[in-house]
């Protein structure tokens, strides 16, 4: 029931915030360059100061880049450093239950530990 | 005894050296690149000019002084600190294991793990900065729980030797913790 296809209601709903943000955009070029006597003229006083038509816009891009930089450093400060015991097990691997060997029969999907693993790649059997 | 050439994660040249004391005692040595002269004299080159810069913008002089004892002082701080020249590992087969890290100034740290704490000796990946390295830890036991690891010693941390010397101080390492399981009366 949650297939992406196009619906009337998402054409509706689509126009909608068509005819919204272009509403939006004329709303902001004429707080931006109609000057403030025309607007005191028609009534409309209260309206923030012409500061903030491009204040706005450069806090946003500013906080873009930094968001950029600030998502790199939360990756790099999340990931685990190499003395952590996170990097050779976790709660998982620590409660599994050992299920009993049956002859013939594929073995169960098991975390290995990592010392049986170093020595089947490293330590050749002759 | 010879020395074996490898390449550390980033590129640089580093040297294996393997020595047997015994049966059940071994030493391995990876050696670091020295300061080379050329990086030296660019970082200098470039504080010195950065501070002539300055001294050119604000005319006073105790820029250009300021300049020549932060060189001199951050240098000595580096090869104390931050410059290791060797990092060896010692492991003695029923007693414990040794890390020593040697610096350029001569400086020698060393940490020793007794043997009834160590579980293995294993090579582990794990990411670090924006790579995936290959390095080697000693895997310290859990006192309650005999399948459980309590603590991870990384090794040769400021050489990080690439996977095909690490192979070769894994096998050395095992050679020598194989003993203690087949003859654990004699410990």
């Amino acid at each position: 029931e949650n297939s992406p296809a196009p619906l009337p209601e998402r054409a509706i709903y689509g126009f909608a915030l068509f005819l919204g943000s272009w509403f939006g955009f004329m709303l902001y070029l004429i707080w931006a360059y109609v000057p403030e006597t025309w607007l005191f003229s028609l009534g409309l006083t209260y309206w923030p100061q012409k500061y903030w038509a491009v204040a706005l816009p450069a806090y946003l891009l500013v906080a873009i880049g930094i968001g950029y930089i600030l998502l790199f450093g939360i990756n790099m400060m999340s990931t685990a450093p190499l003395s952590s015991t996170h990097t050779i097990t976790d709660n998982y691997a620590k409660k599994q239950q050992q299920k009993t060997f049956q002859e013939e029969a594929i073995p169960a999907l098991r975390d290995i530990p990592i010392s049986e693993v170093n020595r089947m790649f490293f330590l050749p059997e002759k | 005894m010879e020395e074996r050439r490898y390449r550390s994660a980033s590129g640089a040249p580093i040297a294996l050296r393997c020595r047997q004391h015994s049966a059940s005692c071994r030493e391995l040595v990876v050696r670091c690149p020295r300061l080379q002269l050329r990086s030296l004299s660019a970082v200098t080159s470039a504080v010195w000019l950065a501070a002539y810069g300055l001294f050119v913008l604000s005319e006073n002089s105790v820029v250009l002084s300021a300049a020549i004892f932060i060189t001199l002082i951050g240098l000595i701080i580096y090869l104390h600190f931050v410059k290791i020249d060797q990092e060896s590992l010692l492991v003695i087969g029923s007693l414990g294991i040794q890390v020593t890290s040697s610096y350029a100034s001569g400086k020698e740290s060393t940490t020793f793990i007794e043997m009834g704490q160590v579980k293995d000796v294993v090579i582990n990946e794990a990411i670090h900065m924006q790579k995936v390295i290959y390095y080697l830890c000693i895997l310290l036991q859990d006192p309650g729980d005999p399948q459980g690891i309590s603590e991870v010693v990384p090794l040769f941390q400021s050489s990080k030797p690439r996977l095909d010397c690490l192979i070769e101080v894994y096998k050395s390492c095992q050679e020598i913790l194989e003993q203690r399981k087949t003859a654990p009366q004699s410990s």
